[in-house]
């Protein structure tokens, strides 16, 4: 990973980070609502996806889908007005945290169906091939995803059909507060991969030199027609299903233990190694992100409402084709 | 014009669309090599090759979540039910996906997609290859519903179909792909949706059928003349959107509606097109409109049962007597 | 078994009734709950539905009899049945009876009927506040058995043809009146002829109350004119179609009767004295023109009502009524404004005058006036009456006598506004000048404050700006 890249990927974390301690701040003052699930602990497998996709390609994302957006380009501030459900947000406040996409930018959505959004990178890789482009797909879905009927159907026409996209599990350790050991046929869901005759590998999801190496293979597989794969980063997500969980499921000595293996703490220390960024600069880092993030709050704040009289609007596409 | 199957005028509307816009394609199970069960793709994949005519494996949410997100980056893919009973299996690509996602998405996203496939009675499939499914997808917004009754309303509607940029539920009939009629050969023959069709003038009483009935509808409507109440027959052809303004005309007139379709009667279209009627029109009705449907059973295997569930001609003449207080 | 057909008592006080027509002959099939005759109450003409379906099978009492209530007046029954045995007994009997099954049905119309008859004889009693009974019951129920269906489509298609669908009778489900039984009401409606039409319309004729010589009873424009003449019995009407001088009997019925007792009640019991006053209407009219100006319609009779109102809250005595008690000035300023019908005269009442705008006025008297002339007014609004105005202005008349209109104890009679020579300030002008004369009762009542009250009238006349 070059400099460069190293930096970005140092920056989307961060951003990723702090818009989602932000989003929990705001949701505590009870100043957004609905389900706000947090990325905090994962972000690095977004954020090396996200280096390594162009404008072009595209991802599908889940309800934990903060991180992806941010990764593949979203805005902060339209991020949070939509989380507050204005009408500035990514989705004018009809989709909410869950359902935040950007289209034009190749995030083709959050999905608050478990599992829901795996086929339609399927169906953007599809589209790439049909169209003969370079583009590749991306679906980002959690462990408990690869035990939905679609994961298994959309791996089997992926592979028949050599698209060119890759399947990433972020396996979080649990599906809500069910411990993925407990509720899965197999230890490591990328040897499911074997069942649909592609590579599947196992990954230090917070470390984001193996996610690198991981993603690039992938994509190169991709772009040469060979067909997907399915890359499993393993990961922990710090913060609970949801704002509000108890947590009954798990203790605070585990939640601890992956506290140690934070991504962003790895890569700070990386960096000052290799005396890539200073401690200076990486507080300056922090001070740029948080001012950042500081602004999509005050943005958001400060959006309009969405117009009662617009409810109608978009349920189909009008006009013609 | 040429004289053409039901089925024929719809392989060659999608041959003829394929042609003209490559970004349209079809998927399916047992559409390329057999040409589809009931010949609707037929000598396609001969023409178009493998990538555009793709026969899918057997998983229906696969490939229509997979047609979605071709949808969603600028495809027009057409999918392909062997059987529309089968879209029970792919529900939530079907309503959870393509029907709302440009929604939640804050209008951020198109999705040109058509769910293509027959239903109903007629070859004794019994209850999971007989049933009519169009009421799901009236229910949920975000589809349009479209149900031809002839061969020539197939090919001009499924045409508007594939060139509308939403999801679109095209709802054959399996008993009406061995109809002919004349079909308009202009390779840009189109049936705009939301229009109705009145299939036969009438002063007495308004009949409303949609798909295979609408032909029992004309049936029973020549028995009627024969006692000397004139009907008038209009098919719908799409149920999203609705016409109603053909249908309250008609009503303005006759004071009487019935309205028949082979799905339940329960819950179902008929329920939804006479509350709109008694909504807009209460005046105009002389008596309270009738809904005629399959009975609340499952639809049976025999041929005999098959027939005691779903209206026939006898079944409309008399609600048509009934609604006349004759 | 055949069914008496009797004379239905419709108010509280009603003795008798006048047969106006027959809608069907006798050998005619009739059905249950469709208009049979026609009768007249003293105050207003109103159809009456046959109680039974079958053949009518004998008229006993023909166009113009007067009959006593509960009198058979006709018999239904099958064709050919032998209804000797009935006859001998209405002969003998002389009434009919009032058992259930042969009790006349009601109408919507006949409960209108029934208030007006009610109402009309309980204000000749002096008891306008009398509800009529028996009312109510069978609104809207035309067969007086139950409630009332009908179908939308019914009732918007009766509403097309101005027909009053709670008089039908339904052929529908539970006897729902349903389009067809609209339909068939529209083509039993007398047919008449262009001519015919116009004739009724100019002449203010009700063609259902119109016999037809022409073939099924269609009607011509000689059959209008006969009815008008029947009607008006004037000689105004009468010069133009009698071609002889002979003399007619015009049948004393209905509202002349009513009138007829009326006025000589009035006249026999209150002691009635007579003030006259000319007003000088200059600003009057100049307030007129300007509001007419500002498209306020107000007429002059209006503007003469308000001034009488706020005289009458003057003056209450002028606003009272003499009872067993003693004499009862009313709260109430309620006005009676006549209005010229055809056949007679009635008295709608504009209620709490003094406390209305004279727009408002201006638009109760109209609506009254349209009420009274297409025979709706209800009981509510002919009635309560504390003091009356007439005005016969449009007559050319510089003044008039009025009868008091029983139990009120006055009367203004207004003439017309006519420009005449005036004396104003020692100079002669010619100023419009309005005659106003007040039947007062003696009795309650001396001259010297009705003078005051009239006089008052005329101040508010003269300076109309004090009206508001």
């Amino acid at each position: 990973m070059d400099k460069q890249t190293i930096l970005q990927v140092y920056e989307t974390m961060l951003t990723i980070r702090k818009f989602e301690e932000k989003a929990l701040h705001l949701f505590e003052e009870n100043k957004l609502r609905g389900s706000v699930h947090l990325s905090i602990g994962q972000e690095a497998v977004a954020a090396v996806v996200g280096a390594y996709l162009r404008d072009k390609d595209y991802i599908t994302s889940t309800h934990r889908g903060h991180g992806h957006a941010i990764a593949k380009g979203a805005r902060p501030d339209k991020a949070m007005a939509e989380l507050m459900g204005r009408e500035t947000g990514y989705c004018g406040g009809r989709g909410g945290s869950m359902h935040i996409a950007d289209v034009e930018k190749g995030n083709l959505g959050a999905n608050a169906i478990v599992g829901g959004g795996i086929p339609h990178a399927n169906g953007a890789a599809l589209s790439a091939q049909l169209r003969g482009t370079d583009q590749v797909a991306v679906s980002f879905f959690g462990d408990g995803a690869a035990n939905e009927g679609i994961f298994h159907e959309t791996l089997n026409i992926a592979s028949i059909w050599k698209l060119p996209v890759i399947f990433i599990c972020e396996n979080n350790q649990y599906g809500m507060t069910t411990a993925v050991d407990s509720v899965t046929s197999v230890k490591d869901i990328a040897v499911r991969a074997a069942g649909y005759d592609m590579p599947g590998e196992v990954v230090d999801g917070n470390d984001v030199f193996a996610m690198e190496k991981a993603v690039k293979k992938a994509i190169k597989r991709a772009q040469d027609g060979e067909g997907p794969t399915l890359i499993e980063a393993k990961t922990y997500r710090w913060k609970g299903h949801w704002t509000g969980d108890p947590e009954v499921y798990r203790t605070r000595d585990e939640v601890e233990e992956w506290k140690t293996k934070c991504p962003i703490k790895r890569l700070e220390k990386h960096m000052q190694d290799k005396k890539i960024l200073s401690l200076e600069q990486i507080e300056a880092t922090h001070t740029k992100i948080d001012k950042l993030i500081d602004e999509a709050e005050e943005f958001a704040l400060s959006s309009p409402d969405p117009d009662p009289a617009t409810v109608l609007d978009n349920v189909y596409y009008e006009g013609d084709k | 014009m040429s004289r053409k199957k039901y089925s024929v005028a719809i392989r060659d509307v999608i041959a003829e669309e394929m042609r003209s816009d490559p970004s349209v394609f079809v998927m399916g199970e047992d559409i390329g090599a057999l040409g589809g069960v009931f010949g609707c793709t037929r000598d396609l994949q001969k023409e178009f090759g493998k990538n555009r005519v793709r026969d899918t494996p057997i998983a229906e949410a696969g490939y229509v979540g997979t047609g979605i997100g071709a949808a969603l980056t600028g495809m027009r893919p057409i999918l392909d039910f062997m059987y529309l009973d089968f879209v029970y299996v792919a529900m939530d690509q079907l309503l959870n996906q393509a029907a709302k996602l440009r929604y939640m998405y804050g209008g951020r996203a198109t999705l040109p997609l058509v769910v293509r496939g027959q239903q109903g009675i007629g070859r004794g499939n019994a209850g999971t290859h007989s049933q009519s499914v169009e009421a799901f997808f009236t229910h949920i917004p975000g589809f349009k519903v479209a149900m031809p009754s002839t061969a020539s309303d197939a090919a001009g509607l499924l045409r508007t179909a594939i060139r509308d940029n939403n999801p679109v539920m095209f709802i054959e009939h399996k008993a009406l792909y061995a109809s002919s009629e004349e079909v308009p050969d202009d390779p840009n023959f189109a049936i705009p949706f939301g229009k109705a069709a009145v299939r036969r003038q009438g002063k007495d009483v308004t009949i409303i059928a949609t798909s295979l009935m609408v032909g029992r509808a004309l049936e029973a409507a020549e028995a009627l003349s024969k006692e000397g109440i004139e009907a008038e027959v209009i098919d719908p052809r799409t149920l999203l959107p609705l016409d109603l303004d053909t249908m309250l005309k008609s009503i303005e007139k006759t004071g009487r509606a019935v309205v028949v379709h082979e799905a339940h009667k329960n819950n179902g279209v008929g329920a939804e097109i006479a509350s709109q009627i008694m909504e807009a029109g209460f005046k105009f009705l002389d008596a309270p409109v009738v809904r005629l449907g399959a009975k609340a059973c499952t639809l049976p295997f025999s041929l005999v049962l098959e027939n005691a569930v779903v209206p026939g001609v006898d079944d409309i003449h008399e609600a048509a007597k009934q609604v006349c207080y004759k | 078994m055949a069914t008496k057909v009797n004379m239905p008592k419709q108010g509280l006080q009603m003795t008798e009734g006048t047969i106006i027509s027959w809608l069907a002959a006798e050998g005619e099939q009739v059905k249950e709950g469709y208009p049979l005759y026609e009768m007249e109450t003293d105050k207003l003409t109103i159809e009456i539905s046959a109680p039974a379906s079958g053949t009518l099978l004998k008229i006993i009492r023909g166009e113009g009899d007067v009959v006593p209530i509960t009198e058979t007046i006709a018999i239904i029954g099958e064709q050919g049945e032998d209804i000797s045995g009935l006859l001998a007994e209405i002969q003998s009997s002389g009434t009919g009876d009032n058992s259930e099954e042969t009790a006349p049905a009601e109408s919507q119309k006949a409960g209108v009927g029934d208030k007006t008859a009610a109402a009309s004889e309980a204000a000749a009693a002096g008891e306008p506040k009398a509800e009529g009974l028996g009312t109510g019951t069978t609104a809207g129920s035309p067969a007086g058995k139950g409630p009332f269906y009908s179908s939308p489509r019914a009732r918007w298609k009766a509403e097309e043809y101005g027909i009053d669908i709670t008089t039908l009778s339904g052929t529908g489900p539970e006897g729902m009146v349903v389009e067809r039984d609209v339909q068939a009401a529209a083509q039993n409606r007398p047919k008449a002829t262009p001519l015919a039409q116009q004739s009724a319309a100019e002449s203010g004729i009700d063609l259902s109350g119109v016999e037809g010589s022409g073939p099924r009873g269609k009607i011509y424009r000689k059959d209008v004119e006969a009815a008008h003449r029947a009607v008006s019995g004037t000689a105004a009407a009468g010069t133009a179609a009698r071609s002889y001088r002979e003399d007619r009997l015009v049948p004393l019925t209905g509202m002349r009767k009513t009138i007829s007792a009326r006025m000589r009640e009035s006249l026999d019991t209150a002691a009635q004295a007579v003030h006259r006053i000319d007003v000088d209407m200059s600003e009057t009219v100049r307030m007129r023109e300007s509001l007419k100006a500002a498209e306020v319609k107000v007429s002059y009779n209006d503007i003469i009502l308000k001034a009488v109102s706020l005289s009458l809250q003057a003056y209450p005595r002028m606003n009272s009524r003499l009872t067993d008690d003693g004499i009862l000035e009313l709260g109430a300023v309620n006005i009676g404004v006549a209005v010229a019908l055809d056949e007679g005269l009635i008295v709608p009442v504009l209620r709490d005058v003094d406390l209305l705008s004279l727009k408002a006025i201006h638009d109760e008297t109209r609506r009254l006036a349209d009420r009274a002339r297409t025979g709706e007014l209800t009981q509510e609004e002919y009635t309560g009456g504390s003091f009356s105005v007439s005005n016969l202005g449009m007559y050319e008349l510089d003044s008039f006598t009025a009868i008091i209109n029983r139990p009120e104890s006055g009367i203004l009679a207004v003439g017309a506004i006519k420009d005449k020579p005036a004396a104003v300030k020692g100079e002669l002008q010619i100023r419009p000048i309005c005659g106003l004369s007040l039947t007062y009762d003696h009795r309650i009542i001396d001259g010297a404050p009705a003078a005051d009250f009239l006089l008052s009238v005329k101040q508010l006349l003269e300076n109309p700006y004090l009206l508001v």
